[in-house]
């Protein structure tokens, strides 16, 4: 009695776990046969896969997608589809797009390796693909829209160099090291910094991204007794930690503070360049007015430019209070 | 008759050499400490040891230092709390936006965070007592609502807590907040030389408290005899849902506690705020003696665990060590710290050199 | 001086063991000769090294000095695996079985046979298993999990799997602690086979009566050191107690002790009804009625499974509420948790002290008060010079012998443990008092002071219920004796018509049937 008691339910757990595999296998096997959602003719369903909704630079994005998309009166933007920062949901989460044969796809790649195959299926699969930002190892796509991020880099390095003239000491909060914004920014600072032999980048630590993280590194850059002239963070949250740092030292005044990304929030870097904490900042293109663009006109088989590069928007004190109002989303939120 | 099964008489040396090795054993807790200091006054003497670094250094960590003193009220009932870092995180997004869209006075902004986290403590604790899901499960599942719940209602994008009013300089209730931990505000500044940090100043006195709560009063028996046989306690009349409850509770409270300390460290509450801070939470807990199978563990060595962390970063910062070798380096003192608190080291290291020397003596 | 050898060998032969711990000499140069086909007894107090000399020989614990002989041989265990491989096999007193993993995999743990491919071979593990649970006399399906087994059969199991290897030497530490009489005689019908087989069994248990039945050879242990080896058909016990405690002990339990005051009813419970909860391992109780009266000790007695451990769990509250009605003193008692019973004066010394009553790795103070914290409070916080007070007075009276209040439990021996228990009941000012195997596991000395303890208690004017498993012990310390059997009350016996045959009658009553099996034992929805 106790035997079958126990052989019973290892049996069922069996059967259950064949039928799952089955059912696994067939839906690798055919790719779904549902036409795609609400085809009215004239109606286009268009989806967008975010690599992170967390950070403010794409929380940005996604706003003003959605505005402008919202300008073509015969498009339906999906629901965004935050991949939270993982290859390999949003990999699934384009996977799904293809599978609801879906009129157009926006991507931003979290991870240029990983997105590769994602991609190309879409492009077999005749989804017109407008990639944002970050590239693919691919050449199958529609579009290519972004920033330049060695050319960012760069500008701030000019700027440096301008608010230098008789040369010091810089110190670079960088990015996650491995990330490929950090690799170019870094670069292009470096590259732009050359001009003037006598700046010297003294000091350089991984603040991840942080803002806190960017405040203890400072701080402990500060004690140690660097004689900094000028901080380049690599993002406007550091900028504004390392600004928090040498204002706790008393120090906010001889370190100029140079940021990049250029937000129109008020905890952003054009605001913090109005209120003079940074000697200013540039806007890395959030492409989405251009994304939306380009998405219209594949959609009506115009021709697109195959790769186009945006502008980096230098943000100076002058500058910053109309820059601040041009770009500000928040009322369409 | 006594029962106490010493052999004969010691001869005085030996008498002397136990008293040696107890009085270490009772310092041993704190060798990872002396060590890392000691490695910083070495190093980077007059830097390191100046007031303005310490208090950078502990300010920097004292928003998870706080959360590490509730996790170790929860990690002593035996439990684990993962969503920590996630109610710091609403709980500085709560505090921000309070200040910014209400314009409430920071007096009433900490209670109310306060009270925030202990709701979300409360969610922990009746989901790992009432519910039984194990407390792993439930507040692994909490991290991600919190975390949601966060970003829902930033819409993430960061709340910047220094709002300037209408003539450009900080609104009076926005100048306050900044005295909750952004660099350079202290407390009683002038009436106390340079004044005193908060953030340091509510880490200490945080850790004095939940000593005192588990050292002095029944209910820190409860928490010590819950985590060390639960049965016995029950026997024993303990309501032991209740406890654990209440140390969730309390741990959503000091997490609520340190989000507004958090926000104004980093002068804004950012969606992300507080992100893998359970992670050093339960470190400094481990490091400073705390068993996760409960019932071992003290808000001292806590206390000590997330000073050895802070001060070695600071250390490893203050030298100038690349970042790949400083997380190499962190692991391992990790490792060692807790090797060199295990309380049998001492003997089981005169035991293996006894052993050599017996063995060495033997072949000669 | 070596031992003149005889033809063959002793199984086993250790000359000289010695074993030092921080602080204390646990062993200093034990002789012991263990002879193939014989079970040899190892007697002695708690804390007299008979532990540390098994795990020595079973290779739990190594670096000791002195040696150990195998059949003539010359061996040194390194590990438990070690040993196994030498043909030492030991069953811990503590059960080492994992609940959750079905009887064979148990019994072949860490020796699983394997098919070609790498992977377990379960049919063979199976039969294997089964073959070996035939030896030790279970019946038993091989796949169903541990955690269903009860204790007695786990015992066997754990026998079982010591029979795995091929064992020349097996060491059983305590193996009936946790048995009723009848599954005794079971486990002592399995190692006569063994001895039969020619295997030699070195036995510790503090059960004099049953070392008569079943030893052949004692070695008396004391402070780590023997005391003297006695064939045991010529050994009294009053002599072997003498060589135990080194000091004449007047009697093992100086009878006599009711006492004469009629005083009223304390506990008075009528119909008590639970419902038995196999998951749990609880049996169920049907209409038990049972009263106490102040200054009386009453016993519990009965089988494993007949519901002994379940009444006293039930009034204390461990089930929370409970039909029947219950009253204290004439007041009507609803049990609802442990902590509103000790509210009303019930104070439980639970079976298991180790799972059930102790944090072992906290303090005797810590422990002593838990239950009472509410006494020492002052301004929210414990009154810690007031605790101290009350916990010393309590180690004083109950002559707990340790190093002082700050002692962590766990470091004391089985039967100070047990008094520590007892003043951590005993300071939450009981008016009754639940003791659940109050003895079980400890030594000699110990018990004699708990039974006197118990005595004083009642004299005072507390009422006790007495659940144990050693008849002996009901016998001279109750005043009545109500016995169960499948959770009804089968006799109630006063003292002076109590025998071990009447109790054991009233106790088998309805299971005369399977008690005549003998292998099978009950199994259906009563185990522990």
């Amino acid at each position: 009695m106790r035997t079958r008691a126990i052989a019973r339910p290892r049996a069922l757990a069996l059967a259950v776990a064949l039928a799952t595999t089955g059912t696994v296998l067939a839906g690798c096997a055919s790719t779904a046969q549902t036409p795609a959602s609400a085809g009215k003719s004239g109606h286009f369903v268009v989806a967008y896969s975010q690599s992170n909704n967390a950070e403010p630079y794409r929380a940005q994005l996604n706003i003003q997608l959605k505005y402008f998309m919202e300008k073509y009166k015969d498009v339906e933007l999906l629901p965004i589809a935050d991949a939270k920062q993982s290859s390999a949901t949003q990999v699934s989460q384009v996977q799904q797009f293809i599978q609801r044969k879906v009129d157009a796809l926006i991507v931003s790649p979290n991870e240029p390796a990983p997105l590769t195959s994602a991609v190309a299926q879409a492009c077999k699969a005749k989804i017109p693909v407008v990639i944002l930002d970050r590239s693919v190892n691919t050449d199958c796509y529609s579009a290519f829209i972004g920033g330049d991020n060695y050319v960012a880099g760069k500008k701030a390095g000019q700027l440096a160099v301008s608010l230098l003239p008789h040369g010091g000491n810089v110190g670079e909060l960088q990015g996650i090291l491995s990330d490929q914004p950090q690799i170019d920014r870094d670069k292009g600072f470096r590259d732009a910094i050359k001009a003037n032999p006598k700046i010297h980048l003294v000091v350089h630590r991984e603040a991840k991204w942080l803002k806190d993280d960017a405040t203890r590194i400072t701080g402990q850059w500060l004690a140690q007794g660097q004689k900094l002239d000028l901080v380049y963070a690599q993002n406007d949250p550091m900028a504004l930690g390392g600004y928090l740092a040498a204002s706790s030292a008393g120090k906010q005044k001889s370190i100029k503070f140079i940021g990049t990304d250029g937000l129109a929030i008020p905890d952003g870097g054009i605001r913090a360049v109005q209120q003079g904490q940074l000697a200013g900042t540039f806007i890395y293109p959030t492409c989405a007015k251009e994304a939306a663009a380009t998405v219209e006109k594949l959609l009506h088989h115009q021709k697109v430019a195959k790769k186009s590069t945006l502008d980096i928007v230098a943000v100076t004190p002058a500058n910053a209070a109309a820059l601040y109002k041009q770009n500000d989303f928040s009322r369409y939120r | 008759m006594t029962g106490e099964v010493t052999g004969v008489a010691a001869p005085v040396q030996v008498a002397g050499w136990r008293r040696a090795v107890s009085i270490l054993g009772s310092l041993q807790g704190y060798v990872g400490l002396v060590l890392v200091v000691a490695f910083g006054i070495v190093t980077r003497g007059d830097t390191f040891l100046s007031q303005a670094n310490l208090t950078n250094a502990v300010g920097a960590f004292a928003s998870r230092g706080i959360l590490a003193v509730g996790e170790t009220l929860v990690i002593l009932t035996a439990g684990i709390d993962l969503s920590v870092g996630s109610m710091l995180g609403l709980a500085s997004m709560v505090s921000a936006m309070l200040l910014v869209n209400q314009d409430l006075p920071p007096v009433v902004i900490l209670p109310l965070c306060m009270l925030c986290g202990a709701a979300m403590g409360l969610v922990n604790g009746i989901g790992s007592t009432w519910l039984r899901i194990q407390p792993f499960v439930m507040t692994l599942a909490t991290l991600s609502v919190f975390r949601g719940i966060d970003r829902q209602l930033s819409d993430n994008v960061s709340v910047g807590t220094q709002v300037a009013g209408p003539n450009g300089a900080l609104t009076g209730h926005s100048n306050t907040f900044q005295l909750f931990g952004t660099p350079g505000h202290n407390l009683f500044a002038g009436t106390l030389g340079a004044g005193v940090y908060y953030p340091v100043l509510a880490f200490v006195l945080v850790c004095v408290l939940c000593q005192l709560l588990l050292s002095q009063t029944r209910f820190g028996r409860h928490v010590y005899a819950v985590g060390g046989n639960e049965t016995a306690a029950r026997l024993s009349g303990v309501n032991t849902d209740r406890v654990k409850i209440a140390v969730f509770v309390l741990c959503g409270l000091l997490a609520g506690f340190a989000g507004p300390i958090d926000a104004a460290y980093s002068a804004s509450a950012d969606p992300l705020a507080g992100t893998s801070y359970e992670l050093d939470a339960i470190a400094a807990a481990v490091i400073g003696g705390a068993s996760l199978a409960g019932g071992r563990g003290s808000v001292v060595g806590t206390f000590v665990g997330a000073l050895i962390l802070t001060l070695l970063d600071n250390v490893l910062g203050l030298n100038a060590v690349s970042d790949n070798l400083q997380l190499i380096i962190k692991g391992c003192i990790v490792v060692v710290a807790v090797v060199l608190q295990r309380p049998d080291l001492l003997r089981s290291l005169a035991h293996f050199v006894r052993r050599i020397t017996a063995r060495t003596g033997r072949s000669s | 001086m070596p031992p003149i050898p005889d033809d063959e060998p002793p199984a086993l032969s250790v000359r000289g063991i010695g074993k030092s711990f921080p602080g204390v000499r646990a062993l200093r140069g034990v002789d012991l000769d263990v002879h193939a086909g014989t079970v040899h007894a190892l007697l002695g107090e708690n804390g007299a090294g008979k532990s540390t000399l098994c795990n020595i020989l079973s290779g739990a614990l190594t670096d000791h000095e002195g040696s150990i002989e195998l059949a003539g041989r010359p061996v040194r265990p390194h590990s438990p695996r070690d040993a196994h491989r030498l043909g030492i096999g030991m069953i811990h007193q503590e059960l080492t079985l994992v609940p959750d993993l079905p009887v064979a995999d148990n019994i072949l743990l860490g020796a699983e046979p394997r098919t070609r491919f790498g992977t377990i071979d379960k049919r063979r593990m199976r039969a294997r298993a089964a073959e070996l649970l035939a030896a030790v006399g279970l019946d038993l399906d091989p796949r169903a999990p541990v955690r269903q087994c009860r204790i007695a059969e786990q015992q066997l199991i754990e026998l079982a799997k010591a029979l795995s290897v091929d064992v020349r030497v097996l060491i059983m530490d305590e193996p009936t602690s946790a048995l009723a009489d009848t599954e005794v005689r079971r486990l002592f019908g399995v190692i006569r086979t063994l001895t039969a087989r020619g295997v030699a069994v070195i036995y510790i248990s503090h059960r004099l009566e049953e070392l008569e039945e079943i030893a052949d050879t004692v070695t008396v242990l004391r402070d780590g050191a023997g005391v003297g080896t006695r064939a045991m058909a010529d050994a009294s016990r009053a002599e072997l107690i003498g060589m135990m405690v080194g000091r004449p002990l007047g009697e093992m339990y100086p009878g006599e002790g009711a006492p004469d005051a009629v005083a009223g009813t304390r506990l008075r419970v009528e119909r008590l009804t639970v419902t038995a909860d196999p998951a749990a391992g609880r049996a169920g109780l049907h209409d038990v009625d049972l009263t106490v009266r102040a200054g009386e000790i009453v016993g519990l007695a009965g089988l494993m499974g007949a519901g002994r451990t379940e009444v006293v769990e039930a009034l204390y509250g461990v089930y929370g509420a409970v039909r029947g009605s219950i009253s204290l003193d004439d007041s009507r008692y609803r049990p609802s948790s442990p902590r509103a019973a000790i509210r009303r004066g019930l104070a439980l010394v639970a079976e298991d002290r180790k799972t059930q009553s102790l944090v072992l790795d906290n303090t005797v103070r810590f422990n002593a008060s838990l239950a009472a914290l509410r006494r020492f409070r002052r301004y929210g916080r414990v009154h810690r010079r007031a605790e101290r007070r009350a916990v010393d007075e309590q180690i004083a009276a109950l002559r707990v012998r340790t190093p002082g209040g700050e002692a962590v439990v766990g470091t004391l021996s089985g039967g100070n443990q047990q008094k520590v228990v007892l003043a951590k009941c005993l300071l939450t000012r009981p008016s009754v008092l639940l003791l659940d195997e109050p003895t079980r596991g400890i030594d000699v000395g110990a018990k004699a002071e708990i039974h006197g303890i118990c005595r004083r208690l009642a004299a005072q004017g507390t009422a006790i219920l007495l659940v144990s498993s050693e008849m002996p012990e009901l016998l001279a310390l109750c005043d009545r004796i109500v016995v169960l059997c499948e959770g009804r009350v089968t006799a109630v016996l006063d003292s002076d018509e109590a025998s071990q045959e009447a109790i054991l009658t009233a106790a088998m009553a309805r299971r005369t049937v399977l008690a005549g099996a003998a292998s099978g034992g009950a199994r259906a929805g009563e185990g522990r």
